[in-house]
C-alpha cells in the first residue's frame, strides 16, 4: 500500500520528491473531490491531509477518522505551520469519549 | 429487585451469581486501568511524535523553499516527476486486551540517481530526504492514531460495563439475597413459634386429660 497527499501546490510538490503522489486541493469542492478519490483508491494506506486541506472539510474528515476504516488519515501542518486553535490528539480523545486524560 | 421466590434454593443460586458479578466487576475494573495506561503511553508517543512531525517538515518546506528559489518552480517540478522513490505500508496487528491495534511499518526504496547534478540544486536533494524522513515518521503517527481511537472506544465500552455491574447489577442481586434472607429467616421464626405454641396446647391438653 502506498501513501497519497491532499494539500497545496507546494506541499504536493515536496511529498513528489519523496515519491508520494497527491492532488491538489485548494477550495472545499476539490477537497472533497480529492478526499473521496483518495478513500476509492485501493492501493492508498494512509492519506496525508494538510490542515489547511481538513479545515475545509472539517465534518467529513472527522467523521471518517472514527470510523476506524482503511486507508488511515494524517494531518500535517503545511508551509506556513500549523493552524492556530486546531484541536491537539489529547483534545480529540477527550470529545470523542468524555474522558479526561 | 427481582421477582423470585424466596427459597433456598434460589438464595444459593443468587449468592452464586452475586460473587460471579462481583468477580466480573473487578476484572473489567483491572482491565480498564490497563486499558486506560496502554491509552495515556501512546498519547504521550503521539504528542512528541507530532512536535517531531512539524520540525521535520518545517526543515523540509524551507528545503523545498531555498531549491524552487534557486531552480524556478517549474524545473523543480520536472525534477520531482523524475524521481521514482516507492513508499510501502506493509501493516501488521497486536493486541492489547482483545483490541487489535494496527502497526504500520514504512518501507522506502530508493534508488537514485534521477536527475544530473549538474544543473539542480543541492536542496532539492535535502528537500526530498526531509520528505522522506518526514514521511516514515507519519505512518508511525497514523498508526498511534487509530491504535489511540481504538483503545479509546474499548476503555469507553468498559467503562459502561463496570458502572453497569457495580451500579445495577450488584445492587439489584444484594437486594435479591437480602430479601430471601429475611423471608427465610421469618418463616424460621414462624414455624418456632407455630411449634411452641402447640406444644403448649398439647401439654395443656394432656394435663387436662390426666386432673380428669
Amino acid at each position: 500500500m502506498q501513501y497519497f497527499a491532499i494539500g497545496d501546490e507546494d506541499t504536493i510538490l515536496g511529498f513528489s520528491l519523496a515519491g508520494v503522489r497527491g492532488r491538489i486541493a485548494r477550495n472545499a469542492g476539490e477537497a472533497t473531490e480529492a478526499f473521496r478519490e483518495a478513500l476509492g483508491r485501493p492501493d492508498a494506506g494512509i492519506v496525508i491531509m494538510t490542515e489547511r486541506v481538513v479545515a475545509m472539510i472539517r465534518a467529513e474528515v472527522e467523521a471518517y477518522m472514527f470510523s476506524e476504516r482503511f486507508p488511515l488519515v494524517v494531518e500535517i501542518p503545511d508551509r506556513t505551520g500549523r493552524l492556530a486553535g486546531r484541536p491537539g490528539i489529547r483534545d480529540l480523545v477527550n470529545q470523542a469519549i468524555g474522558i479526561k486524560l | 429487585m427481582r421477582n423470585v421466590a424466596p427459597t433456598k434454593s434460589n438464595l444459593l443460586k443468587l449468592k452464586e451469581e452475586l460473587s460471579f458479578a462481583r468477580l466480573g466487576q473487578e476484572l473489567l475494573d483491572q482491565k480498564r486501568s490497563i486499558l486506560v495506561a496502554e491509552l495515556m503511553t501512546l498519547v504521550d508517543q503521539a504528542a512528541a511524535l507530532e512536535d517531531k512531525m512539524a520540525l521535520e517538515l518545517g526543515q523540509a518546506y524551507r528545503a523545498l523553499e531555498d531549491a524552487a528559489m534557486a531552480m524556478g518552480k517549474l524545473k523543480l517540478a520536472s525534477v520531482a516527476r523524475a524521481i521514482d522513490v516507492r513508499s510501502a505500508i506493509a501493516l501488521r496487528q497486536r493486541r492489547v486486551m482483545g483490541v487489535a491495534l494496527p502497526v504500520v511499518n514504512t518501507t522506502i526504496t530508493d534508488r537514485p540517481p534521477y536527475y544530473s547534478p549538474l544543473d539542480t540544486n543541492l536542496n532539492i536533494d535535502l528537500a526530498a530526504k526531509e520528505f522522506r524522513d518526514a514521511i516514515a515518521i507519519m505512518g508511525k503517527l497514523a498508526e498511534l492514531k487509530v491504535s489511540i481511537m481504538r483503545l479509546a472506544a474499548e476503555v469507553k465500552r468498559t467503562i459502561r460495563k463496570v458502572n453497569a455491574l457495580e451500579k445495577i447489577a450488584v445492587p439489584d442481586l444484594e437486594e435479591s439475597v437480602h430479601f430471601i434472607r429475611e423471608r427465610l429467616e421469618e418463616n424460621e421464626r414462624e414455624t418456632f413459634t407455630l411449634m411452641k405454641m402447640v406444644k403448649n396446647r398439647l401439654a395443656a391438653a394432656k394435663q387436662e386429660g390426666s386432673l380428669e
